[in-house]
């Protein structure tokens, strides 16, 4: 019964392979997570990282409020169930469910023969370890045994048993000690599939009862989907999203968790989309299918993508596209499918075609095309049929990093923008600019960050939806009838946005985050978030007042920057040992945790930039521009001193996270 | 049907005459092997006891006499001794040796380590050079420990180069899954802890097989004995019988008969054990 915590994990094999890259996740208590993803994606590495069988090469555990990443699986209260049960042969199965409790040693007072607490000189009772008594194991072992329908077995065994049963066993050693995590590496899958279902919603149960925080791996969609709260999907080692089932299947964060969640396989075109007034032309490439769909639907598209000219992945799920008559009659956006096979299931029908009239239906191309209809309907194979896709269901995809173009929550406003005497006009606003962003009259798109839109301000905006989006909040609005999302993660913020009156509120523009192009080439860039400096890692030691100290070192051009001895653990660890002094590191810090100072790391200021609020300077150590908050205009050379504190380290060689 | 039945004949026919070379075959291999161990149980119970007083290849007269002088004629020739002698050293030899070898080959199986892939091929080329190669390096080396012409100093290298021969054992630990020491970790044990109460149980048939060539060898070893032992009340069995008279060879042959009763005993104890299946049940196969 706890939360787990996993920031920037890592697994990297001496060889270089990357096991895991940057695995982050917050989980809390009871929740029931599953890692899904074919193999050799990274999912059973992570889950024996959290078992504490293979060790974390960099990156932070926490089991409730403990970091775990150098414990011992035992100490770590967890319990895991193995694919191949990993039963104990040579015991029955009492001992198999009663060995860790035997290991276990349990607070008590000292007591005598009678049991009766002895009591010290002060009459307190003496607080001891011990272990289980026969009775209380006795006990226990029958309660995990009974929960699970196994206590006619108990004693006999291992290849007595039956899988399924053995499988039983192996929960029942888990659960008996109670632990405050589970984690079960793919139990099912030695199962025959009527057993399998069987034992799937008996976990299910099991969970309920139990109230323990599970973690789940398995590489079958279909048990993730019914049996986690929310589920990782992995591949090559990277995690492509984390989700409830439902958003997984509904909002895919990109092609590959489009295409490895649901049965069948989401439908993959390509084509181009234009946008031409309100509507936008979908067109098919091999294909004469194109389709016109209202702007509205396709709101949040990166408008990079609606000239026309790039292509991209149309994916659409079987059941959202329809050969039923009526509906394709109500329906404007159609497309002519060529019929070649269909699989009956009983309850439905898959149909197989092409949307290509030469193509075979066979061979998984980018106009093949399956369509869920309803069960026992004859398609007669090489017919033409019009089929009905509903435009709701849509995913959008790029055509090389294979992300989702139609994000749930938009990165960023597309404005167009005129830049006149210090004033940007947008929207029927005028807003004065900051000097920082500095540049001549005319024409310019604006990248406006949707997490750059803020209540409180001047420009009067109308709130047309508010949507709660994984903790964050997007909010539609609309200036001057226009549409401009805000994203914010701060609680203020989400409630002004929430509970405004009459639905309007003023909104303000945070122009750091703020990028001017002009002809495709960025005029004014945001001020980046994290500043990175190059360095290295040193120790010294040194006697003081006779005790030995060692003081850790940031190296940054030279200059030294004391580090906490946490953060020289943390990087001895990632190193595997004495290579953390030969290793070159990227030190990254954010604007506000450097700070002007007498001595430090020596830059020359470039210029200063003042966004009203705030003023940053731009300086450069070396060839490395840094950006630092600083209230006083600055010239020449100045010294900056970083909070090393607050540092994220990434070594540069295997670019691993650190800190 | 007069042919059909004259196929099932000739069927018949060949069958006979396969088994009947197979056997043949057989009959002239067992002899060939067992005429040797005949001819020496023959050989221990001539009365005259000289090999030169044999009619040709058997003994002329029969009785027990050569036994009778083994146990109680110990003035000149100890046999009882040597046999105590012989019976300390592969003990001791048998027991230091096996926990030697099953803690190497667990090693070998279960920990990775720096130099691990290195020492498992020095331990393979090394096994490959015959053991007494090294037996002048081996006798100076007892010299300057003061190990000559004493029991310990044979106990000491027969257990030190039992562990050589851990692949049989590291492969049947192999064989044991990982995920059991895994399991067993997690539920709270320690290496310690897994090796006794997870390995070894399950390793019965390599334990007992591990025991039985670490006590063969020393119990019929020649060369490292006669090097490394002057006294004759020292002497192990072998040694000693090589010093008998060529009179003697009936009480050489009752003595060689005599030294293999323990280990036939032995065996047949064990042998039960060393069946195999101790695993079945533990994992999905």
């Amino acid at each position: 019964m706890a939360n787990l915590s996993l920031k920037h994990i890592y697994k990297v094999y001496p060889n270089g392979a990357k096991a895991v890259n940057d695995f982050n996740m917050q989980i809390s208590d009871k929740e029931f997570i599953v890692f899904v993803g074919p193999s050799g994606c990274g999912k059973s590495t992570t889950l024996r990282m959290i078992a504490g069988l293979e060790a974390i090469t960099a990156g932070e555990l926490k089991i409730g409020d403990t970091v775990v990443n150098g414990m011992e699986p035992k100490d770590r209260d967890i319990a895991m169930v193995f694919q191949n049960y990993a039963l104990y042969p040579h015991m029955t199965i009492f001992e198999n469910i009663a060995f860790g409790l035997r290991m276990r040693k349990i607070p008590d007072v000292k007591r005598d023969k009678d049991g009766k607490p002895v009591l010290d000189k002060n009459g307190n009772e003496i607080p001891v370890m011990r272990k289980y008594n026969k009775r209380e194991l006795t006990e226990k072992v029958n309660e995990a045994a009974e929960i699970l329908g196994i206590t006619d077995y108990l004693k006999r065994k291992p290849k007595e048993m039956s899988g399924g049963q053995r499988q039983r066993v192996a929960l029942g050693r888990a659960i008996v000690r109670q632990p405050k995590v589970m984690l079960l590496d793919e139990p099912l899958s030695n199962l025959d599939a009527k057993l399998r279902t069987q034992m799937r919603s008996e976990i299910v149960k099991l969970h309920k009862k139990l109230q323990t925080t599970f973690i789940y791996v398995t590489h079958d969609q279909v048990e993730a989907m019914t049996m986690g709260t929310r589920i990782v999907v992995m591949k090559d080692g990277f995690v492509k999203q984390i989700d409830t089932p439902k958003n997984l299947y509904k909002y895919p964060a990109n092609k590959f968790v489009a295409g490895f969640i649901g049965t069948p396989q989401m439908n993959f075109f390509q084509g181009t989309l234009k946008k031409d007034g309100d509507s936008v032309i979908i067109d098919f490439k091999w294909s004469d299918a194109k389709i016109t769909v209202p702007y509205s639907k396709l709101m949040k598209v990166k408008p990079q993508y609606l000239d026309g000219t790039k292509t991209v992945y149309i994916g659409f799920r079987a059941e959202d596209i329809t050969l039923d008559e009526k509906a394709v009659k109500a329906c404007n956006a159609k497309i002519k499918v060529r019929v070649s096979h269909s699989e009956e299931l009983g309850t439905e029908t898959l149909v197989y075609g092409d949307i290509n009239m030469d193509g075979d239906g066979f061979e998984e191309t980018s106009t093949r095309v399956i369509i869920k209809s309803a069960g026992f309907k004859d398609y007669q194979p090489d017919s033409v049929y019009e089929a009905a896709l509903n435009i709701d269901a849509v995913h959008l995809f790029d055509i090389d990093t294979e992300e989702n173009i139609m994000p749930r929550l938009p990165e960023y406003n597309y404005v167009d923008c005129t830049v006149n005497s210090g004033k940007v006009e947008f929207y029927g606003q005028s807003v004065a600019l900051p000097p920082a962003l500095n540049c001549a009259d005319g024409l310019y798109e604006m990248l406006l960050p949707a997490e750059a839109v803020k209540p409180g301000g001047g420009i009067p905006a109308e709130i047309i939806s508010t949507e709660n989006i994984n903790g964050k909040l997007l909010a539609t609005l609309a200036v001057d009838g226009k549409k401009l999302f805000a994203v914010t993660g701060c609680l203020v913020d989400m409630q002004k946005l929430t509970q405004a009156a009459d639905k309007k509120l003023n909104i303000a523009i945070d122009f750091k985050k703020v990028a001017l192009r002009k002809d495709g080439k960025e005029v004014i860039s945001p001020m980046p978030l994290v500043n990175g400096l190059n360095g290295t890692f040193a120790a010294e030691k040194s006697k003081e007042n006779g005790n030995n100290i060692t003081r850790y070192y940031l190296i940054i051009n030279g200059t030294k920057a004391e580090a906490p001895e946490e953060i020289y653990k943390k990087m001895f660890a990632a190193t595997s040992g004495r290579k953390v002094y030969n290793s070159a590191y990227r030190y990254e810090w954010t604007p506000y945790d450097i700070a002007v100072s007498e001595n430090g790391i020596e830059a020359e200021v470039i210029e200063t930039l003042d966004y009203g609020a705030e003023k940053f300077v731009k300086c450069a150590v070396g060839e490395q521009i840094l950006f630092v908050k600083c209230d006083n205009a600055l010239n020449g050379k100045i010294r900056l001193l970083p909070d090393a504190g607050k540092v994220s380290v990434v070594e540069t060689e295997r670019q691993i996270r650190i800190v | 049907m007069n042919e059909a039945r004259a196929k099932v004949v000739k069927a018949k026919t060949k069958k006979v005459l396969n088994i009947l070379i197979t056997y043949c075959i057989l009959i002239v291999v067992a002899f060939i092997f067992f005429f040797p161990c005949l001819w020496l149980i023959l050989a221990s119970f001539s009365k005259s006891g000289s090999i030169y007083s044999f009619d040709g290849f058997f003994p002329v007269e029969y009785g027990l006499d050569a036994f009778k002088t083994l146990f109680t004629d110990t003035v000149m020739y100890n046999y009882p001794q040597w046999f105590k002698n012989t019976l300390f050293i592969a003990c001791m030899s048998c027991i230091l040796g096996t926990v030697l070898t099953i803690l190497t080959a667990y090693c070998m199986s279960r920990f990775r380590f720096k130099s691990r892939k290195a020492m498992m091929k020095t331990t393979l080329v090394l096994g490959m050079f015959p053991s007494f190669m090294g037996t002048i390096a081996v006798y100076l080396m007892m010299t300057q420990f003061n190990l000559i012409n004493q029991h310990w100093g044979l106990i000491l290298i027969y257990s030190a180069q039992a562990p050589m021969g851990y692949m049989v054992q590291k492969g049947f630990f192999d064989t044991i899954p990982y995920s059991i020491d895994e399991a067993a970790r997690i539920d709270g044990a320690s290496n310690f802890t897994v090796f006794v109460k997870f390995i070894l149980p399950l390793s019965k048939p390599i334990l007992v097989y591990t025991a039985l060539t670490a006590f063969t060898w020393p119990w019929s070893d020649f060369i490292l004995p006669k090097m490394l032992l002057i006294d004759r009340d020292y002497y192990t069995v072998a040694v000693g019988l090589m010093t008998l008279g060529e009179t003697e060879f009936a009480r050489f042959a009752a003595g060689s008969i005599f030294i293999a009763i323990p280990i036939i005993v032995l065996y047949f104890c064990l042998v039960k054990y060393m069946i195999n299946g101790m695993a079945a049940g533990a994992v999905k196969e």
